[in-house]
């Protein structure tokens, strides 16, 4: 593998191809926080930018082509603490550089070429704890002028060209001194005389990192004496016989944490054999970490000089052949991560406290294991299988605090942690559980503070479920699933439960009882269920209820008196991701979105899934006037209708009314004394005294009649009044036409009187009505009339009140056309004054 | 499997320690290789910049070795790397996958740790 290989070659080339593209203009810093720290990253600044607050304490000039520091650059910047001038193309730091920055604690100076350092580059710099100058082409520690940095914790000097380990005499100087990166340099011996200042002074806490140095050879002796804190010895050598003198030459060595081994990219030794760590038997160990070997490891017997150490740590091994690890370890802590195990090995370790077996690969079945003082087991990641879980008599320990068998296989509950009752933390997650219901598995963990089942294909139909974890602080259940899909009673003994997770449980109710125990919950996830409304009731004894979480559900809206009945402690209430409809009739619930803006989370991520114009829309977009433009369009539609249909109907009730009043501005006095000339028999007398003129002459609009008893003058000709009253002086001529009508002579004569009259006039003046039916073959006598009854419109009388009413209406609007319309003429009738009884004999 | 089209998909993400500024667009994704209905396809999630990314062989048929090459300007400290890797076929998913790379405890490359620049 060759990742990275090319990385520091492309580097400088891309860099320069980069600052070309820049534009030339120079760009304000990012203001990240204000007058504390600046961000000027790759804005092609050629000098220290002068428009940067002297408060700032975090500056970043990184990839900025600066080429050298002159004196006193930072003059300014008094209160910084990090500075940060990475890849500057920096290749001369003048004296004093760095004057004035009493306060920084951390100066990186990575990837810049440097070629002449003075003597006082790095003077003043009183509190500097950590200078990083990677990839800086440093060819020596003695070139590193930093003898008077008393309070330096920290010197990376990794990446870079240094042949030599010695360690210059001011280092005596430097006794803060924790950590010396000389990672990835040319350093090839270490003898005796380098590592002078360390014995001289000596109870140093210091960390050694001396990975990726080609070592060849170490002086026998040169460590004797020494304590370090961490030494650090990864991909160093390049075959198995020097890595063994090397280490046999460490020998009298006092080290907290030895690192061994290689890195995945950077493999040199091949065939391992179980002598390659007996040097380590000379040494004094704390903890041991070996790493990143190819070849696989022959057994225990390896690691028999390091049976004192306390803590051991098996990093990506192939340990393939390691069947047991036994009791004459006197181990506290043992990690075996990423190793390649055929089957879980055997383990029978009295003082282990601590056993963290994790992301080993390979179908492995859980076999007992005797640790008697084991408190922390961490099984994560293997893909163990494990048939009978989980009692003392399995893991041989009755001490156990914390177990950990996430992401596993399938794990069978036979046994309900008997023996067991000091765990605080278990984890089960991503782990299949089986025979979860039979009975109440975690009936004895009345100690248990953690427990996590997310995950794990749980379906919980068994209500004792939980039983007996009366201690549990937080449960995690994301995941499972609950019988019907209604979550049941089951946190009865918890009543000290302050975290809840049960999001993605399917669950589409909750029951009315389930939180009832739950006064301390403080967090209750609710999330990716398929909920379809916020029942409040359920959640009212969360008393200390601060964080709920209802994303991801089907709730549409909101109801009025679940709005109000939210435990009052709620802070943070996440309503995200339902399927809210946006109409009018959840009016109060969008208000209250609004209105509720700090109590939810991202109130603005709230969408609309109904209607579909407003499908994705943010449920704030909703206008609350949309709905009172929509009331107030129906009610004035309303009012309007109403309004219409009531001038309609006065207007149709009082039409005549408004005729006669408009008439009065339109026409002037007519010619014509009578309206109408009544032709009718004096059989059907009675009905033209008692309806016809009573309902003309006396009602609105006023008619004048013509009627031969009451008009005619005396003394005429009764051809002469028929022509001289009658036609002359009347606008209309009324037939009322009757059986006895057809049969009065007088009456046809009239008639037909009339009828030259209209011809000679020609005006349509002749309004028939027909007072009774009158049989076809008495019409036919008069041949006239019946062709003419056929032909035009006649009026009919029906002696019912809708009937009337239509007759009346009729009649009034057939009389008023051409009516000369007249105060005078209405206010003045003519009166009768000539009273007639001419024609008694007229049948 | 005629027509068979798996995309590879690969996200890398550079240690979370950025502030995480750049929350506009994603970087463009790029064809590493193409071919017999292999493709290779890959983007950056670093806000701040892309990379360079190239694979010695492009076939269905993986051989033991495979030689992966990558190029970036460091532009933070690596303190954590994670590979997350999405296979795609007709569209759809088939496998999800985050590895770790680098994490702050168990350097398992020598580049992790690595300083800005």
């Amino acid at each position: 593998m060759m990742f990275f290989s090319r990385l520091a070659g492309a580097l400088i080339p891309a860099m320069a191809f980069l600052s070309c593209l820049r534009p030339e203009s120079w760009e304000p810093c990012v203001e990240v926080v204000p007058n504390i720290t600046y961000q000027c990253m790759e804005l092609n600044l050629y000098k220290i930018p002068d428009n940067i607050p002297s408060s700032t304490k975090n500056l970043d000039l990184s990839f900025n082509p600066l080429g050298h520091l002159g004196s006193h650059s930072f003059y300014s910047f008094s209160e910084l603490q990090v500075l940060d001038l990475s890849r500057c193309e920096i290749q001369a730091i003048e004296e004093n550089a760095f004057q004035n920055l009493n306060h920084l604690s951390t100066l990186i100076l990575t990837g810049n070429p440097l070629r002449s350092l003075a003597l006082g580059a790095f003077s003043g710099l009183p509190s500097l704890q950590k200078l990083v100058a990677v990839e800086t082409n440093l060819a020596s520690l003695e070139d590193l002028p930093i003898g008077h940095l008393e309070s330096l914790k920290e010197l990376n000097v990794a990446h870079n060209l240094i042949h030599s380990f010695k360690l210059p005499e001011y280092f005596s100087n430097l006794l803060n001194l924790e950590r010396l990166d000389l990672s990835n340099n040319h350093i090839q011996n270490i003898s005796h005389k380098d590592l002078q200042v360390l014995h001289r002074v000596p109870s140093r806490n210091l960390s050694l990192d001396l990975s990726l140095n080609p070592i060849d050879f170490i002086q026998p002796g040169s460590f004797k004496g020494i304590r370090l804190r961490e030494l650090t010895l990864r991909s160093n050598f390049d075959s198995l016989s020097v890595m063994k003198t090397c280490i046999q030459n460490l020998a009298g060595l006092e080290v907290h944490r030895l690192v061994l081994g290689e890195f995945k990219n950077e493999r040199y030794i091949k065939d391992i054999d179980q002598s390659a760590l007996e040097g380590l038997c000379n040494l004094t160990i704390e903890e041991f970490r070996l790493a990143y070997l190819d070849d696989s490891l022959q057994g225990a017997e390896l690691l028999h000089c390091l049976e004192n150490v306390s803590a051991i740590s098996l990093v990506s091994l192939d340990l393939s052949h390691l069947k047991s690890l036994c009791n004459n370890f006197k181990w506290k802590s043992l990690e075996l991560i990423d190793c390649k195990f055929e089957q879980f090995p055997i383990l029978e370790l009295f003082s282990l406290k601590r056993f963290i077996f994790t992301a080993n690969r390979g179908g492995n079945t859980f076999i007992k294991v005797k640790l008697p003082d084991l408190e922390y087991l961490d099984l994560s990641k293997n893909g163990l299988s494990y048939t009978g879980c989980c009692s003392h008599t399995d893991l041989g320990t009755t001490r156990l605090t914390h177990l950990d068998m996430s992401f596993n296989g399938i794990i069978t509950m036979t046994s309900n942690f008997l023996g067991l009752e000091q765990l605080k933390h278990l984890d089960f997650q991503h782990s299949s559980l089986k025979q979860m219901s039979d009975f109440s598995v975690f009936l004895p963990l009345r100690n248990l503070l953690y427990l996590d089942l997310s995950y794990t294909h749980t379906q919980v139909a068994f209500h004792g479920i939980f039983d007996g974890l009366v201690s549990l602080q937080v449960l995690k259940m994301a995941g499972n699933s609950f019988q019907d899909n209604i979550l049941p009673d089951v946190f009865k003994e918890m009543t000290n439960l302050t975290f809840l997770d049960l999001s993605d449980c399917q669950l589409e109710q909750v029951s009315q009882k389930a939180f009832n125990t739950l006064s301390r919950l403080q967090l209750l996830n609710m999330s990716h269920n398929n909920l379809v409304s916020l029942d409040v009731l359920p959640y009212k004894p969360l008393q200390s209820l601060q964080v709920l979480d209802f994303s991801f559900n089907r709730i549409v809206a909101l109801r009025k008196q679940e709005l109000q009945d939210f435990p009052r402690s709620l802070a943070f209430l996440n309503l995200t991701q339902n399927e809210f409809v946006c109409v009018c009739e959840h009016q109060s619930f969008l208000q209250w979105v609004k209105d509720q803006r700090q109590l939810l989370v991202k109130a603005e991520n709230m969408v609309c899934a109904m209607p579909l114009d407003m499908k994705g829309m943010s449920v704030l977009s909703f206008r609350n006037t949309t709905c009172q433009m929509n009331k107030t369009v129906i009610s004035v539609s309303v009012v309007i209708v109403l309004m219409v249909s009531v001038v309609v109907v006065l207007v149709y009730k009082f039409y005549f009314h408004l005729m006669l009043l408009a008439g009065c501005k339109k026409y002037g006095t007519g010619e014509s004394t009578y309206d109408a000339f009544v032709i009718y028999s004096s059989q059907d007398e009675d009905w033209v005294r008692n309806e016809l003129v009573k309902n003309l002459e006396e009602g609105v609009p006023h008619f004048q009649l013509c009627l031969h008893y009451r008009d005619f003058i005396p003394g005429v000709a009764i051809a002469a009044n028929i022509i001289q009253e009658g036609f002359h002086k009347s606008r209309k001529v009324i037939v009322v036409v009757s059986k006895h009508f057809i049969q009065s002579r007088w009456c046809i004569f009239e008639y037909e009187i009339a009828q030259t009259w209209q011809f000679l006039s020609s005006r349509a003046g002749i309004i028939f009505i027909v007072l009774q039916k009158v049989e076809k073959s008495l019409l036919r006598q008069q041949v006239d009339l019946y062709c003419l009854l056929n032909r035009n419109t006649y009026l009919e009388w029906e002696d019912n009140a809708l009937g009337r009413h239509i007759f009346w209406r009729r009649l009034r609007k057939a009389l008023l056309d051409g009516k000369p319309w007249s105060p005078e003429a209405a206010a003045e009738p003519q009166a009768p004054s000539r009273k007639q009884q001419l024609l008694p004999e007229k049948k | 499997m005629k027509g068979f089209t798996a995309v590879l998909l690969i996200w890398t993400l550079i240690s979370p320690s950025s502030s995480g500024g750049g929350s506009g667009e994603a970087w463009p994704t790029h064809l590493a290789c193409r071919s017999g209905g292999l493709e290779v396809l890959y983007q950056s999630c670093d806000p701040l910049q892309d990379f360079g990314f190239s694979v010695d062989q492009c076939s269905k048929q993986l051989k033991s070795n495979l030689n992966i090459r990558f190029g970036i300007i460091l532009r933070h400290d690596i303190k954590e790397l994670f590979l997350d890797i999405a296979l795609i076929s007709k569209g759809s998913s088939i496998l999800n996958f985050s590895y770790p790379i680098c994490e702050e405890d168990q350097p398992k490359f020598s580049f992790c740790g690595r300083r800005k620049g």
